[in-house]
């Protein structure tokens, strides 16, 4: 086991990008040689020792690593990127992309994700306990797939375009989610137990269980009638049938 | 300027027939001399390979479709990234890189000219515009005349002089270096939706067809005495079976005495006009029929537009094509209209090794570079970035030079390849001289730059010269194809015009090159039919005005002027 815990030093202004946080880079390094590793201010090349302080407790692989982030790292971007394997944890809030092209292990972030929690995600799973803002899991601009694999929960409520893209593993909202849920699903799962606006638009492929209210539903679904899915009653969707979807949406 | 000798050079430079002697290479102002003296900045060069500049007759660097490739591919622009340092700017982008690292990926390589092979005259400032910031290479274009109302009006009237007359006034609008052909007649023909069948099919309200379309400009480039051939993407691109038209077009120019010493036509990336079959299921490799020809034939050269296994980005100005790609692989798709000139498209695409269609593909442009005997007839390219991106080069070097490195490739790639194509039974293994050939020397002579001092070191040469971290004398390239391939990529140095501008593959200095154009003449009494109609259409037809339709000088820096015309 060893336990790295990052706490920054000052309140960020300009957003850091930190894809350098991760287990796999941490794991079996001291404090310095952590310290010395780079992270982008703006446009300025910064050693990790001048942002945070680093306290480090034993030695172990990326498996064993849990990195505790505490402080406000609300303009810390990236925290986690294509990690492997390890735990971390982020009380508080995270910026973008944390967690982005993840292959294993965990994130727990205890506030807010930003935008693009999760892109491109291959494993893993990624805990935000609080809200998240948009595109959770989500492909970023012009790729042809979002998360592929792993698993996303969101306690509170997600913005627009929960997993756009999606191409496979799961994302779960506990609360509400904004318009356009699952837009050209290829294959993931989203369950949404709050409530949501026009799920499902352009999928192809892949699985939308509503379990609160849609507020308005894309007229582009053959409705297949009624279905259980885990002891609970849905009207069941297929689509989208402007791109021959077999997608199914499972509304309440 | 400094003086510059490059001791224990191991040299192969085909074009003055010098096969890996060991000598040095004396610099003066920027060209090769016979010898300086004893105050020269010296680099030992210690047995290590030194080629000429490398030099690529067919890639897609600047312009229009290039920039809409940028657009439509973000997810593109995150590869490669590099920050800057205090040479370099931002590096962005693996199959579509911004300018900067267009430039710096060539000079990493010991690449030092590059001649875009697509400008529409319409859009050329915009070519230039890019040229202008595409550090340290040299750089040129060619300039589309394939569906362009004209060129047909005036082969409809049979007017040959007058065909030359707008090719020389095109070739001024736009600064090019030369005539690109692509898909003759297709371009005008996609305005309706539709394309050209093949060589005797007409071209929708101009009644004239792709065959004279070719005839006419290739007579019209040697009347106009051009540096470099006529340069044909051919008809039928991208179908099963389009092999015929392809053999078809070759004997066009069989007849077409060139007025220089080179080819009478050069016909692009011949892999994806090699195909066999009569649709995606039936297809096969007809590499080795393409190769036959090449080996019976001397009026013709061509280029290999191998693919490369994983991203690329599709341009050419075949508007067709590109709908049906699009179509084919639900693909993202851009479509250009240049008025009355031609059509374009773009879609960004995959090659998949577990397809047997990619490894089709990937065996013929092989096959053809390795099954035609004389390595000055098939140049070494990848179409960049249709059949893969230009970083790929030291790869598909080492694939030429390997048969091993082959087997290792083939290994990963659908069986059904291989009953399809030959590429698993040829043993030929390529050595430095014929790379040296196929990298710069035969890209130097088809385009006519040799007399401008490209792809080759003699004396009065430019002293562009690639130095690679290799012993040819100990390095068995057959086996060593890792070390080939790392030794490639990044050149222990790059010297343009006799600066060193990359040292142990890093950027140190970041010149401004060259631009060549031509500026040629035809018959006045030509020309002046041909400004009559010109400026009807003009006035009828373009959405610009004359006036403001020709590229000016400010756009063209450190021009290369090469005058020429009717003899
Ligand atoms: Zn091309």
């Amino acid at each position: 086991m060893q336990k790295i815990t990052l706490v920054p030093k000052e309140q960020f202004k300009i957003s850091i990008e930190a894809e350098t946080i991760t287990p796999d880079n941490f794991a079996g390094k001291s404090a310095q040689d952590i310290g010395a590793m780079i992270a982008y201010e703006g446009n300025t090349p910064r050693p990790l020792s001048e942002l945070f302080d680093i306290t480090v407790d034993g030695s172990a692989d990326a498996a064993d690593v849990k990195i505790e982030i505490n402080g406000n790292v609300a303009r810390v971007k990236r925290i986690g990127e294509g990690m492997s394997a390890g735990e971390i944890v982020v009380n508080g809030d995270v910026d973008m992309r944390c967690g982005a092209l993840m292959r294993g292990g965990s994130i727990t972030v205890t506030g807010y994700a930003d935008s693009w929690v999760g892109r491109e995600m291959r494993g893993g799973e990624i805990t935000v306990k609080g809200n998240a803002g948009f595109y959770v899991g989500a492909g970023y601009r012009g790729e042809p797939c979002g998360m592929t694999g792993g698993k996303i929960t969101v306690f509170g409520n997600a913005r627009d375009y929960v997993g756009e893209h999606l191409c496979g593993g799961e994302i779960i909202i506990k609360g509400n989610a904004g318009i356009l849920p699952g837009v050209s699903n290829k294959g993931g799962k989203i369950i949404i137990e709050g409530d949501t606006d026009m799920p499902g638009s352009e999928m192809t492929k892949g699985t939308i269980i509503v379990k609160g209210t849609v507020t308005e539903m894309m007229p582009v679904y053959q409705n297949e009638g009624i279905e259980t899915v885990d002891g609970v009653e849905y009207t069941k969707y297929v689509g989208d049938v402007t791109v021959d979807g077999v997608g199914e949406l499972f509304v309440k | 300027m400094s003086e510059l000798l490059i001791k224990n050079a191991v040299v192969y430079d085909p074009i003055n027939k010098v096969n890996g002697e060991k000598m040095d290479i004396a610099v003066k102002d920027g060209k090769i001399v016979d010898s300086i003296g004893n105050g020269a900045d010296v680099i030992d060069a210690a047995g290590r390979l030194v080629y000429p500049g490398g030099v690529d007759a067919h890639t897609h660097i600047a312009g229009s479709k290039v920039n809409i490739g940028r657009i439509m591919r973000p997810d593109d622009s995150r590869l490669n990234n590099k920050p800057r340092t205090k040479i370099t700017r931002p590096y962005t982008g693996y199959t579509v890189p911004n300018v900067y690292a267009m430039g710096y990926g060539y000079a990493e390589m010991g690449y030092t000219t590059a001649f875009e092979a697509a400008i529409p005259i319409l859009k050329a400032r915009h070519t230039h515009e890019e040229f202008e910031e595409i550090p340290i290479i040299d750089k040129g274009g060619l300039t589309l005349f394939s569906s362009n109302w004209m060129v047909m009006d005036a082969i409809r009237e049979d007017d040959l002089d007058r065909v030359a007359a707008y090719v020389a006034w095109g070739l001024e609008a736009s600064r090019g270096w030369g005539v690109k052909i692509v898909n003759p007649g297709g371009g005008e023909a996609w305005g309706f939706g539709k394309n050209v069948a093949g060589l005797d099919d007409p071209v929708p309200n101009f009644e004239v067809t792709p065959r004279q379309i070719i005839r006419y400009l290739a007579e019209a480039n040697e009347k106009l005495n051009l540096p470099h051939s006529i340069h044909l993407h051919c008809n039928n691109l991208g179908k099963p079976g389009n092999y015929t038209t392809t053999l078809e077009t070759f004997d066009i120019c069989k007849d077409i005495k060139p007025k220089r010493d080179r080819q009478a036509v050069h016909l692009t990336h011949i892999q994806f006009n090699s195909w066999g079959g009569n649709h995606w299921g039936d297809m096969e490799s007809k590499g080795d029929e393409i190769a036959k020809y090449m080996n019976k034939n001397d009026h013709l050269t061509i280029d290999m537009g191998q693919l490369v296994f994983g991203s690329a980005t599709t341009m050419t100005a075949d508007g067709p094509v590109q709908y049906a790609n699009a179509k084919l692989l639900k693909a993202r798709w851009a479509n250009g209209d240049v008025e009355l000139e031609d059509a374009s498209g773009v879609t960004p695409l995959s090659y998949h090794p577990e397809s047997y269609i990619h490894g089709i593909m990937w065996a013929i442009g092989l096959e053809l570079a390795l099954l035609t005997e004389d390595p000055w007839k098939v140049l070494m390219t990848t179409d960049h970035p249709n059949g893969g991106p230009y970083v790929n080069y030291p790869d598909v070097v080492t694939l030429l030079m390997s048969k091993k490195k082959r087997e290792e490739a083939m290994a990963k790639i659908a069986d059904l390849t291989f009953e399809r194509t030959s590429i698993a039974t040829i043993d030929r293994e390529l050595d430095w001289y014929d790379i040296a050939i196929k990298t710069r020397s035969a890209h130097s002579k088809i385009l006519g730059m040799v007399e401008y001092g490209k792809g080759h070191l003699g004396v009065g040469a430019d002293a562009d010269i690639a130095i690679y971290d290799l012993k040819p004398d100990e390095t068995d390239s057959t086996i060593e194809y890792e070390k080939v391939k790392a030794a490639l990529r990044r050149a222990a140095y790059t010297i343009k015009d006799g600066a060193i501008v990359v040292k142990d593959g890093e950027i140190t200095a970041t010149p401004m090159g060259r631009t060549y154009w031509v500026k040629s003449t035809a018959p006045s009494d030509a020309h002046d039919r041909m400004m009559a109609d010109l400026k009807m259409k003009f006035k009828n037809y373009y959405s610009v005005n004359f006036a403001n339709y020709m590229v000016q000088d400010e756009y063209v820096h450190n021009p290369v002027i090469e005058e020429c015309g009717y003899a």
